[in-house]
């Protein structure tokens, strides 16, 4: 089993605080609208975007 | 790397791997892209063998998209966990015997001065605490003694990772590590005291809890090591696996040490701190 993490888009902001948590380069992005998407297929989940969210907008979660 | 060594003739376009690509189309080559505009270009460095959770990658990926100037800056490193991020990246790096980083950085500073006379070209030492503050201790000190400038940037993750978890120079005292079952019996070595009193011209002191700081930190270091003289930085990262607590507590760990022992600090000698207003 994999671990990763689903964003919820009506709650993201588009703080960024999750893309300068994140230990993996070009893991999450920013999508044209401000929100943030993330590449499932490289995370290794370790949750430290999670950890830093202030609207809880992402959540754990496998693959 | 410039942009011009990394675009592929047209008979290879189309046999290059997507990623290969977006670094051509999106990367950071030659834009001035600061840390504020991370998720919106595609960064240097490209997927690394590191623990989940890895406070080293976190501060290999932030401090490498502050560069600068990356297209050129050269990157020295050692074996350790920062070997296998900045291995991983789209930069001039070369990795040296363990503890030699300073003394071929020196060299090659000296030749790109006489290569490349009009250009700067920012050498940057690049390594952990192993490197630094026990076995590459006499010609990191040496290499400030001569005032060579060059950047030196330790990543502090207080043990040495990549071979089980041992106790380094830069653990805290008491803290029981692999070959230290009782706790460490003495304290941290202070090089960011050295480096005051070695004749470094910009010394600072963050962790990865504080990006924002990280990114203007090491902006500042690399500027005043073009003209003035040797910088150092050091930044914690804390390690998830070998300090044994859960890869989402990496921040949380890194919070509370820049409450108290490691708080944000720099100093800069008159020399840089005019160098750096003249150049605002």
């Amino acid at each position: 089993m994999y671990f990763t993490v689903k964003v919820d888009e009506e709650k993201c902001i588009g703080c960024k605080l999750c893309i300068l948590t994140c230990p993996e380069a070009n893991v999450i992005k920013l999508t044209e609208n401000n929100k943030v998407c993330i590449d499932t297929n490289r995370c290794k989940g370790c949750f430290l975007c999670v950890s830093v969210c202030p609207k809880k907008a992402l959540e754990k979660g496998n693959m | 790397m410039s942009l011009r060594n990394i675009t592929p003739v047209k008979e290879f376009e189309d046999i290059l791997p997507e990623e290969y690509k977006e670094l051509v189309n999106n990367g950071p080559h030659s834009k001035n892209k600061s840390i504020d505009d991370l998720g919106t270009f595609k960064e240097i460095v490209e997927q690394h063998p590191h623990c989940a959770g890895c406070g080293v990658s976190l501060g290999i990926r932030l401090a490498l998209a502050s560069l600068p100037s990356p297209e050129d800056s050269i990157v020295i490193g050692t074996p350790g966990c920062s070997f296998f991020g900045l291995s991983q990246s789209a930069l001039n790096y070369s990795n040296t015997a363990f503890g030699n980083q300073s003394a071929v950085a020196s060299g090659l500073k000296r030749m790109l001065n006489i290569r490349y006379p009009d250009k700067h070209k920012d050498v940057m030492v690049m390594v952990g605490d192993g490197g630094i503050a026990d076995i590459g201790l006499d010609l990191t000190l040496h290499s400030w003694f001569r005032k060579e400038k060059i950047t030196t940037i330790m990543l502090d993750n207080e043990v040495y990772g990549n071979t089980g978890g041992q106790e380094s120079g830069m653990s805290k005292k008491g803290t029981v590590l692999n070959m230290a079952p009782k706790g460490k019996n003495f304290d941290k070595i202070p090089v960011f005291d050295l480096a005051k009193t070695s004749g470094c011209d910009y010394v600072a002191k963050v962790t990865v809890a504080n990006p924002k700081k990280l990114g203007q930190v090491v902006k500042n270091a690399i500027l005043v090591a073009r003209e003035v003289g040797p910088t150092y930085l050091q930044i914690f990262t804390p390690c998830p696996t070998n300090m044994k607590f859960p890869p989402d507590q990496t921040i949380k760990i890194a919070k509370e040490a820049s409450k108290d022992s490691y708080s944000f600090e720099e100093f800069m000698t008159d020399k840089a701190a005019d160098y750096l207003k003249s150049l605002k």
